[in-house]
């Protein structure tokens, strides 16, 4: 008994010298391993063998992680001999979530290269027995930039196909094989997440038949990304806070805290924050601190609040007093304490899209005086106010306010004159509504003690004055609050002598004419230029200049492009207007329209061809012609140019083209403006020999002269025994009695004394002539009554005068002013037959050239019954003469 | 004896009116039902592999020819009624879960599945009022499991589910309210019977 009692002594002993000493071999280790998981993380803790406290110096616990029978970590765990006997604790994440495969954490002990034989080991299983793939981690919040390894758990019997995340580009994915029901697949996540959380998908067979597909789904996003931190006071009583929120993925910032000085904001998603302060005029930090799930920042502002004061916006802004060109404005302050600061108000004023700013300083500053307004008029202010020292920003602008101002008298019109067909026009602009300031009722023009009402819808009136007097003419409008200042202007003496004036420099600038003058010293007041269309319907516009001023420019609505324009410089002088320049000008030349020149006429001349057209009228020239270009086109040789003539000549109407021969042309007429060749006319003619022209005109000639002399040669052949009985009588000789001119017999030649005629060398010829008459009515001029008129010139010009004698009637001479009606030359042979057409008295000869014939006995009668001839003096004298019986008359030889 | 003859004749009448208008309303709801599921695969790049779990959300009688017009009728409007509940929730935890806030087309078609669907329980309410005599009785919509999943994919295909579901119930809406007519020979003859009955009384 006590030999057993020594050996089991003994063996105690040995058993405690041993720890760790005896042949290498060291005995303490982990008795209680116990290991847990959070999420992703490995917890093991342990405690120490009672064996261990024998150890005086550093334990080393070794731990090795295996993943799926696979080491994938090592570790150490350094034990003091103080730590010795307490609870030892250690942790570890893996890169896989616990559920991808089996995590099996290995613990040993080392004391000075001793090692335990004692070895604990615990393993967290992972998922098994599923139903579907499965893929793992889920719903977690991952950072964009992370990389991260997902895995698919397969249940058993199913093949792997591939892992995914829709919308990532597969080359930055990795899939490996953790073992064969698990894979995983690292990626790095590189954009974050939408609408919704972002997908990682596994797709797997069953015996390459059915496919399935699950997957898991995580947000991927950022830290907080606020910024810019501004704190301020709106009512020195609190703090406001305002940042700029970067925004993430929905239920990440859904799910983003935010605090200031520590306590929570609940507008903090909108990046503001609003809590009471104390009052405090230091300086000091406002930190913000906002926190996702991924991470936090802190954002800071150092700020004393009283050199930081944002103002409310003035209220109740209202009108204390209107009065027609000033208003006094008030309102009042929500937060008291603004009475108290020095106040910098800006008040905006706007009426018809103008706004006008003014400002006004002082203590809790509550109104503003609003001057120089236009009476009648509608305006809207707005008011918005900065503390003035330290000034740190405009509070908001307040609710708009609208008031109307009161009525005025209009103001001075605008007065200018036109001078037109010896009359003065007197024109006038009409008020804008910002000038009469109310409804204009009439106007009043003054003029030499003369006063004149013109209705509200003229703006111009016509006077009739002596045109070698001034005058000085004064206008007002009148309204409701009474009549303008009178604007007045001298009329000036009519002067239609306007050689003398410059020309005007006139260019165009973008729609508008653009003047420039030399200063002129008769321009006291200033320069009036003046402008209408030349040509069609003047409607005067003007512009006044101020006399410093040598330039303007003239924008006009009605200003039309392609219409000639006069315009005209005035002197402002304390008397008349002086005109000092014209001018001429297009706003903007346009290309005149085809077919200018109407009618286009052509000529041809030997082998020359003139082209002529009308004179162009101003309607029709949309730009300065600067001459004219005649183009000349051969119908039968291709179309080809032939001639291109020119002239330079704006007043041009003809242009000839030389040298053509004998075929068909097209003249092409164009007119040379700025704007290129343009009102282009065009015609077709074909140009013929003139050796065929004269060939015609001699047979045309010869045929006349052969049907003339048959016609003679009929009539004479006709009357053949009265002119042999006439010419060859058988009265030895004729005697001539008073009583023969008185007592002719019907159907009887008369004899006249030839002796007693006065005729030029020329008429007295051997042959006789014979005057055939009939008794029927001498001309058309024969009252209805049958009273025959005389024609009668008087010194102011020819009358119709009734005749008192009435048996006989009277005849008549035409004066010899009248020129020879055929124009031929003078036949030697004179006679006056019967017209066979016409019945109308026909006589050929050169005595109706003969100025001033006299009726006297033996005097050759001549007369003219085929219509009205002027006549120097009337002249009376007695022919028996009836219808039925023409008279004939024979003029004998001398 | 008149007065019920025309009550029954214009019971008839409204009957069959309700039923073509319920009819039309399910092919539009099944029309609308299949837009919203292409918006919702095209959403959620949903392959044709994707996994839904087996089995039917909706829990009602199994269909048997032996059911007669009424009962077929409750049993398609629990079922539809059923439907809009799960409905109801999907688009809760979507909004909720999964984020909302957007209006795309995807969410204007779940809005429009859901009013149509609506209209379709008011008719075959009416139906069963028409066919029954009496007040519809609400089905009762415990033990539907209306929490959803968990996690996040699992909800996606949770609601994905949803509407497979609405999808197929209106296709058996389609069916059994085709199937009506007979219902209205049926009604008349059970009309002509009780009055026949009575005479001989």
């Amino acid at each position: 008994m006590i030999q057993w009692l020594l050996l089991v002594t003994l063996f105690c002993k040995s058993t405690q010298d041993g720890n760790g000493q005896e042949n290498g071999v060291f005995h303490c280790g982990p008795p209680n391993l116990t290991l847990n998981k959070s999420v992703q993380t490995i917890l093991l803790a342990w405690e120490d063998d009672p064996s261990c406290s024998a150890v005086h110096d550093v334990l080393i616990y070794e731990l090795v992680v295996l993943i799926a029978d696979k080491q994938v970590h090592y570790d150490e765990v350094a034990v003091t001999h103080e730590q010795i006997g307490s609870p030892h604790s250690w942790n570890w994440t893996s890169h896989l979530a616990l559920e991808c495969a089996s995590h099996t954490v290995r613990l040993s002990s080392r004391y000075e290269n001793r090692t335990s034989p004692w070895k604990q080991e615990q393993t967290l299983p992972g998922k098994e027995n599923l139903s579907r793939p499965e893929v793992y981690p889920r719903d977690r919040v991952l950072k964009v930039g992370s990389t991260v390894t997902f895995c698919c758990v397969l249940p058993a019997g199913e093949i792997f196909d591939k892992m995914y995340l829709p919308g990532y580009n597969s080359t930055i994915m990795n899939t490996t094989k953790i073992n064969n029901r698990t894979y995983a697949l690292t990626v790095r996540l590189n954009q974050p997440s939408r609408d919704s959380c972002t997908d990682v998908k596994c797709k797997a067979s069953i015996q390459h038949v059915k496919t399935t597909e699950n997957g898991a789904c995580a947000f991927i996003g950022y830290l907080p990304g606020d910024k810019d931190l501004q704190c301020e006071t709106s009512d020195l009583e609190s703090v406001e806070c305002h940042w700029t929120v970067e925004r993430s993925p929905h239920l990440l910032s859904k799910k983003t805290e935010y605090q200031l000085l520590g306590s929570p904001c609940e507008d903090g998603s909108r990046g503001r924050c609003l809590k009471k302060v104390q009052e405090d005029a230091g300086e000091r930090n406002w930190t913000l601190t906002v926190k996702n799930k991924l991470g936090k920042v802190e954002l800071s502002d150092r700020a004393d609040l009283t050199k930081r004061v944002h103002m409310l916006a003035p209220e109740g802004v209202k009108a204390s007093t209107v009065n027609a060109r000033n208003v006094t404005l008030e309102w009042s302050w929500k937060v008291q304490r603004y009475t108290n600061l020095n106040l910098t108000c800006q008040v905006n004023v706007s009426h018809g899209g103008t706004n006008t700013m003014s400002e006004n300083i002082g203590l809790g500053l509550s109104f503003a005086v609003l001057t120089d307004l236009i009476p009648n008029w509608t305006y809207n202010v707005t008011v918005r106010c900065g503390t003035t020292q330290n000034f740190w920003k405009w509070s908001d602008w307040s609710i708009g306010f609208n008031f109307n101002t009161k009525g005025d008298v209009p103001d001075a019109l605008d007065v200018w004159m036109q001078v037109k067909d010896n009359q003065i026009i007197i024109i006038w602009k009409m008020p804008l509504a910002n000038q009469s300031h109310g409804h204009i009722l009439d106007y009043e023009v003054t003029w030499a003690k003369t006063k004149a009402t013109v209705a509200n819808s003229k703006h111009h009136l016509a006077l009739s004055l002596d045109t070698t007097e001034d005058y000085i003419v004064a206008v007002t409008a009148r309204n409701i609050n009474g009549s303008s200042s009178p604007s007045t202007i001298t009329t000036p003496p009519f002067n239609p002598n306007k050689t003398g004036v410059n020309n005007l420099q006139i260019n165009r600038k973008n729609g508008s004419f653009s003047l420039s003058w030399s200063a002129s010293p008769a321009a006291s007041c200033g320069y009036i230029v003046d402008w209408c269309p030349t040509s069609g319907h003047c409607s005067l516009e003007w512009l006044k200049v101020p006399p410093h001023e040598h330039n303007a420019n003239i924008f006009s609505k009605n200003l039309k492009d392609g219409l000639r324009y006069s315009l005209s410089l005035y002197a402002c002088t304390q008397g008349a207007p002086v005109l000092l320049e014209r001018g001429e000008g297009y706003v903007s030349e346009e290309r005149i329209k085809d077919g200018l020149f109407v009618p286009l006429k052509w000529k041809q001349q030997d082998s020359d061809v003139e082209v002529s057209w009308n004179p162009v009228s101003l309607t029709e020239q949309t730009a300065f012609i600067q001459g004219y270009i005649l183009y000349c086109t051969d119908k039968d040789n291709d179309n080809k140019i032939v001639c291109n003539v020119s002239t330079d000549n704006p007043e041009a109407i003809t242009l000839r083209a030389s040298h053509l021969k004998i075929g068909s042309y097209e003249f092409t007429v164009k007119a040379r403006t700025a704007v290129g060749e343009c009102g282009t006319t065009s015609l077709t003619a074909t140009l013929n020999s003139q050796t065929d022209n004269l060939i015609k005109a001699v047979i045309i000639s010869l045929v006349t002269v052969f049907s003339l002399l048959s016609l003679i040669t009929v009539v004479c052949l006709k009357h053949w025994a009265c002119i042999k009985e006439m010419v060859y009588p058988p009265i030895p000789k004729p005697l001539l009695t008073d009583k023969w001119l008185t007592s002719p017999g019907e159907h009887s030649c008369h004899p006249l004394r030839v002796d007693q005629c006065q005729h030029s060398e020329v008429a007295n010829m051997d042959i006789p002539e014979l005057h055939c008459k009939s008794g029927g009515p001498v001309n058309d001029y024969v009252s209805p009554e049958n009273i025959p008129f005389v024609f009668a010139q008087t010194p102011k010009g020819y009358y119709n005068q009734p005749l008192q004698k009435c048996t006989p009637p009277p005849l008549i001479l035409a004066t010899p002013t009248v020129p020879s009606q055929s124009g031929l030359p003078s036949s030697p042979i004179r006679g006056l037959f019967p017209n066979p057409s016409y019945n109308l008295m026909m006589q050929a000869g050169d005595q109706w050239s003969n100025p001033g014939p006299e009726l006297q006995e033996g005097t050759c009668l001549e007369r003219n019954s085929s219509g009205y001839q002027p006549q120097s003096r009337t002249e009376n004298f007695t022919l028996n003469q009836t219808e039925q019986d023409p008279e004939c008359y024979i003029l004998l030889p001398q | 004896m008149a007065d019920r003859r025309t009550r029954s004749m214009a019971g008839s009448d409204l009957s069959r009116t309700t039923a073509a208008r319920a009819t039309a309303i399910a092919e539009q709801l099944h029309h609308e039902c299949s837009i919203l599921l292409e918006l919702y695969r095209k959403k959620e790049n949903f392959s044709a592999d994707v996994t839904v779990a087996d089995g039917r959300l909706v829990s009602v009688p199994p269909p048997s020819s032996q059911l007669d017009t009424r009962d077929k009728l409750w049993r398609l409007h629990s079922a539809l009624l059923q439907c809009r509940s799960l409905l109801e929730r999907a688009i809760a935890k979507e909004e909720e879960d999964l984020g909302g806030g957007k209006k795309g087309d995807y969410e204007t078609q779940r809005k429009m599945v859901k009013e149509r669907l609506s209209l379709l329980l008011i008719n075959t309410g009416e139906l069963l009022k028409a066919v029954d005599g009496t007040a519809v009785l609400t089905p009762n919509l415990e033990g539907l499991e209306l929490d959803g999943p968990t996690h996040l994919f699992e909800l996606k295909l949770w609601v994905y589910r949803i509407f497979k579901e609405v999808d197929y119930w209106t296709k058996t809406a389609i069916t059994t309210l085709q199937s009506l007519p007979s219902v209205n020979a049926r009604e008349r003859a059970r009309t002509t019977r009780v009055r026949s009955t009575r005479s001989a009384r």
